[in-house]
């Protein structure tokens, strides 16, 4: 272990290898060396593939009191080379060290080590859960009382052993452990619950082996009132190793079923809201239809109105006339129909640096193309559709669904109709 | 520095082409690396030496968690400069 490559063997084996001169191996040694030095001194850092990287690493001066007298003093900070090797030198170190290192010690000195460890982590694992779920709890303190309490329960046992026995075949049939795979398990549960005066009830077996004398560990530790407590998990014993491990799964699996399904929420959230805002809008068209019954009594009129124009004038004009009319009846109804419609608003906007109505367009009603109708519910305190003051509030209106409709032609015509109006205000 | 500059440097250096360095050096991680492995301290004359040691295990403590844990213990390589070099870099 502690055996020295010495520079003259490190220079043969080199040359021997590269297939080199020794003289040449040890002008490369020699110039390696060197050179890892003046590296060092220049950037602080030199890396040698296949084997690892050292380092200038700083230590800051720090602060010490003198021991004899009792002064502060610092000491000052200065330059320390740190190596730091590659994974892979890692690896093979780490793995060859375990192999060959010391194998014998290793061997009796790991179980030991595993089994401390475990036991940290369990008595951590318990300080973790508290009491809230005896199940666990109870399981893993078995493994950690095991080697100092079988020992002492034999006696114990010794004891008692023909009482509970005689009072077992009494109440085997208590139907409490179904699942029960262990005689033995059960008389001690029946045992455990009509005697509590005598507590170590469990010990009747310490011929069914292990897991026998595995289960008295706890009990005598969790006291009587403990016991039916207790006792309902013990079936699951024999599995203990497994069990952590199972729950961890369980843990696990549970968590990634929770994050798939609120992914498939989220996925079908952003899938159905168009139909769902389409709902809305659906119920609002309802809603506005109304208005728009109230509007009716006006568009009519104007509706009758025309006709009555129409009946004057077409006696007197061409059927040419007929046609030009029915056009301009078309272009004045949706506008008026607008203008009463906003009356549902979804949200005022307020204009930021380089935002614009094409853009909150785009974040309401999902295309640019809507802006005009922006324009149009808020003209009253828009001059200029391109020039908008930074922290005028924009109103939002709802649309129904006809005033969406990018196919329908009346409503293309509408939005037309506003834009060319917005336009005309710019400049 | 990378490995390629460091090539570089030592072929100038030594009077060797760079093909005959590069090979050099490969033969001298890879010898390296096998005595390492084999737990032996490599010495460099002039720069220091290379030992394997043994860190030994601790217990860790979870910073988030707060639980402990024990770190088992582990090989690593390391460098012990020579004396003078160690000095000389001490004031930079």
């Amino acid at each position: 272990m502690a055996d020295k490559l010495s520079w003259t063997e490190l220079r043969r084996l080199i040359a021997r290898r590269a297939g080199v001169s020794e003289k040449s191996a040890n002008a490369f040694l020699n110039s390696l060396n060197t050179q890892i030095v003046e590296a060092l001194k220049r950037d602080k850092q030199v890396k040698v593939n296949g084997l690892g990287t050292f380092k200038l690493q700083a230590v800051s001066p720090r602060k010490s009191v003198n021991v004899t007298t009792g002064e502060d003093i610092t000491i000052a900070g200065y330059n320390k080379i740190a190596f730091s090797s590659e994974a892979g030198v890692k690896e093979l170190v780490e793995k060859n060290s375990t192999i060959s290192g010391q194998p014998s010690d290793a061997n009796t000195i790991d179980p030991l080590q595993k089994l401390s460890a475990q036991a940290e982590e369990i008595v951590d694992l318990l300080g973790d859960l508290g009491q809230s779920p005896n199940k666990p709890e109870e399981q893993k303190e078995e493994p950690v009382k095991e080697p100092s309490v079988v020992n002492i329960q034999p006696s114990e046992e010794a004891v008692e052993e023909p009482k509970e026995e005689s009072a077992v075949p009494e109440t085997p049939a208590s139907p409490e452990k179904p699942k029960r795979p262990k005689r033995p398990a059960k008389r001690k549960e029946a045992a455990a619950e009509p005697e509590k005066t005598v507590e170590p009830v469990a010990e009747p077996k310490e011929e069914p082996v292990v897991e026998t004398v595995v289960e008295p560990a706890p009990e005598p530790v969790a006291e009587p009132i403990a016991e039916p407590i207790s006792e309902p998990e013990m079936p699951a014993e024999p599995v203990q190793p497994e069990k952590p491990k199972k729950k961890r799964h369980f843990w696990r699996d549970t968590l990634i079923c929770v994050v798939i399904l609120l992914m498939i929420l989220v996925i079908a959230f952003f899938f159905f809201r168009d139909k769902i805002s389409d709902m809305i809008h659906s119920m609002v068209e309802e809603n506005t239809q109304e208005l728009v019954v109230k509007e009716q009594p006006n568009a009519p009129s104007a509706i009758n109105m025309q006709p009555s124009e129409e009946a004057v004038e077409e006696p007197v004009k061409e059927p040419s006339a007929v046609s030009i009319q029915p056009s301009e009846e078309a272009v004045e109804e949706p506008a008026e129909a607008e203008e009463i419609i906003y009356t549902q608003w979804m949200k005022t906007e307020t204009i930021t640096k380089g935002s614009r109505l094409a853009w909150i367009a785009k974040k309401y009603y999902g295309a640019k193309v809507y802006w005009p109708y922006l324009y149009d519910a808020n003209k009253d305190h828009l001059d200029n559709p391109n020039m908008i003051k930074i922290g005028t509030p924009i109103r939002v209106p709802k649309l129904t669904k006809l005033q969406r409709d990018t196919t329908n032609a009346q409503t293309m015509a509408a939005i037309e109709r506003l834009r060319i109006e917005a336009e005309g205000k710019m400049r | 520095m990378l490995t390629k500059e460091l090539i570089g440097l030592i072929s100038t250096d030594s009077g060797l082409s760079k093909k005959e360095t590069e090979q050099l050096l490969a033969a001298t991680t890879a010898v390296m690396r096998e005595n390492l492995m084999a737990g032996k301290t490599i010495q460099l004359q002039g720069l220091g030496s290379l030992e394997v040691k043994e860190r030994k295990e601790r217990t860790i403590v979870h910073p988030k968690t707060g639980k402990r844990t024990l770190a088992p213990s582990k090989k690593q390589v390391a460098f012990k400069p020579v004396n003078n070099i160690k000095d000389t870099l001490k004031n930079i």
